[in-house]
């Protein structure tokens, strides 16, 4: 069967990543190499979100605690219980899936603005336990974890986790593509926008949605795990509701349903507030207005499908809409 | 009352027997107990206007509301309490009010959705059954890997007949299918509709109007406010659905 197409540009895109990262890796600064693989592990999480939303259609802002879970798992297994980092993300990954296996039926029985409410709830609920329990050491976070080391490779050296990340984001991004391909991504996009009608297709809605949900939280939490194997620290704020915003922003930036809308998301919610930093006190507002542009120019965000641009897109240069690609 | 599938016709075999059903929505009756049967080939036209329960009457019999009461049976199998997505393995198959846009789906992807929701011993393989559906719609071959968004009205109901077609349906339920369409579209619609029962395939065919469509053997349903005011194996003339859809009670 026909798979559905990758765009040139977005090949191209996604070769121009693996290139800067070898660069990075073979010698680039510790800015650039931390910098691109907080990319890698924000962009791990927006993945998820694509095949949450973008593919079923279900407006979850509940990732964080899935992250949560990947980052205080391994942290509290590894640092109180003297497990094996590997087998702490492993087990965390486990509790991630039960969670989302146990709320998943009941939540995922609302719809629309319901769902979105109780997953912020959810969001809440998980920031401000981490913040208030002596479990997770509340405001101060866990510090000291250990690094990740396979044989005598070991992650310390940023350079190393720099593949590493990107290796999750990488089989992330192919999880993505292929489940998008398949009978189960069909399914998924049939009933993100008619549930009535892909049930009178055979498809199973609740089992779909319980899948769309496994899946992203399976994904979500090895990126929490890895955020923090990296940094070697986890703290409540690294769940705040803030960050359930800015992976929102990722996602609709980089374009819902793209292959490489999550990384470019990632890229410009990450990159640019730094590269605005002259601003000073204006830092934030400079962030917000070009974020106010590019949703401006293209509402479908930079790598959308949709059709049709937006209101500032007619003034663009048709070179630069092309080289964009046919958004059909 | 007359109950279906008694007279001169009940040499056939009844596929749908639909059994005192009634829809209810919170305290609000949509369908009083109604009761008629589907017979092999042939066609049952429900007429009614806008609010008489068309509609709930379908979603009954295609799963996607459970009746307050009364028996759906296929084939003498109770499939009452089935869910939608069970129903169409049982050979229950719906083209929706509204066609049933799925945006971002191609063309390809809901043919592949209707037959995947097929039978797996009924349906044969997909490129042959393809086959068939372009016999009926050529204009789908030219579409093949468009976003069915970007279908006209006329060519997203064929879509959406030849998806219900594909999952191979022992009784198919149309909803509507001429709503909003061009009189050359549903005139074409209805030439391929005619083809298929006269081929063999039960019907039930919810419209609001009288249907431009021979049928061999027909049984028709007029509901008004969720009651069955006329039921015949005949079509009402164009005086009797005046004054039917007028809401008086019929001597017919």
């Amino acid at each position: 069967m026909k798979q559905a197409k990758v765009r040139p540009i977005e090949i191209a895109v996604l070769l121009l990543i693996a290139l800067i990262c070898l660069a990075a890796a073979l010698g680039g600064s510790r800015l650039a190499i931390y910098n691109l693989t907080i990319i890698a592990l924000y962009a791990t999480v927006v993945i998820s979100l694509n095949i949450l939303l973008g593919f079923a259609g279900q407006a979850s802002f509940a990732q964080t605690t899935f992250m949560a879970i990947g980052g205080y798992g391994l942290a509290i297994l590894a640092t109180r219980y003297g497990i094996n980092p590997w087998l702490a993300i492993a087990v965390a990954l486990a509790l991630s899936i039960l969670l989302a296996l146990v709320i998943g039926k009941p939540l995922l029985r609302l719809r629309g603005h319901y769902l979105s409410m109780g997953t912020v709830a959810l969001a809440l609920g998980t920031a401000s336990f981490a913040n208030a329990s002596s479990f997770t050491n509340g405001g101060w976070g866990i510090t000291g974890i250990p690094s990740l080391t396979i044989g005598d490779l070991s992650f310390r050296n940023p350079a190393a986790f720099l593949i590493l990340a990107w290796s999750l984001c990488g089989l992330s991004l192919l999880a993505y593509h292929l489940l998008g391909n398949s009978h189960i991504g069909r399914a998924w996009r049939a009933l993100s926008t008619r549930q009535d009608i892909s049930a009178t297709l055979g498809i199973d809605v609740g089992h779909y949605k319980l899948m769309a949900l496994l899946i992203a939280a399976a994904m979500a939490s090895l990126a929490g795990s890895f955020y923090v194997a990296f940094t070697r620290f986890v703290g409540p704020d690294l769940y705040d509701i803030s960050v359930v915003i800015n992976l929102m922003f990722m996602l609709f930036v980089g374009g819902l349903r793209s292959t490489v809308g999550p990384i470019v998301g990632a890229s410009f919610i990450i990159l640019v507030p730094q590269a605005v930093a002259g601003f000073e006190r204006y830092q934030n507002l400079a962030f917000f207005a070009l974020l106010l542009v590019v949703i401006l120019v293209r509402p479908a965000g930079l790598f959308g499908r949709a059709r049709g641009g937006g209101a500032l897109e007619r003034l663009m240069p048709g070179w630069l809409a092309r080289l964009q690609g046919d958004p059909r | 009352m007359r109950s279906g599938g008694t007279g001169p016709a009940s040499s056939f075999r009844a596929l749908l027997q639909v059994d005192g059903v009634a829809v209810r929505y919170g305290g609000v009756r949509a369908l009083e107990p109604t009761t008629f049967t589907v017979e092999e080939g042939s066609l049952t036209l429900i007429l009614g206007p806008n609010g008489a329960g068309k509609t709930s009457l379908l979603k009954a019999l295609a799963g996607a509301v459970v009746p307050r009461s009364g028996r759906v049976l296929l084939n003498g199998e109770d499939i009452t309490r089935l869910p939608a997505f069970k129903r169409v393995r049982h050979g229950i198959s719906l083209v929706p009010e509204g066609r049933g846009r799925l945006p971002t789906l191609s063309v390809r992807d809901n043919l592949i959705l209707g037959w995947s929701s097929a039978p797996e011993k009924r349906r044969g393989a997909f490129q042959a059954e393809l086959v068939r559906v372009f016999d009926l719609f050529p204009i789908l071959r030219e579409r093949m890997d468009q976003d069915c968004s970007t279908l006209s009205g006329g060519e997203m109901q064929m879509l959406a007949i030849a998806r219900g077609l594909l999952a191979r349906p022992i009784v198919l339920l149309l909803d509507e299918p001429s709503l909003g369409l061009a009189p050359m579209a549903t005139a074409r619609v209805y030439e391929v509709l005619a083809k298929l029962n006269a081929g063999g395939l039960a019907m039930v065919l919810v419209e609001q109007k009288a249907v431009p469509m021979p049928a061999r053997r027909e049984t028709t349903i007029v509901l008004h406010n969720g009651c069955v005011r006329f039921h015949e194996p005949r079509r009402p003339t164009t005086k009797e659905l005046a004054a039917l859809y007028l809401g008086e009670r019929s001597a017919a």
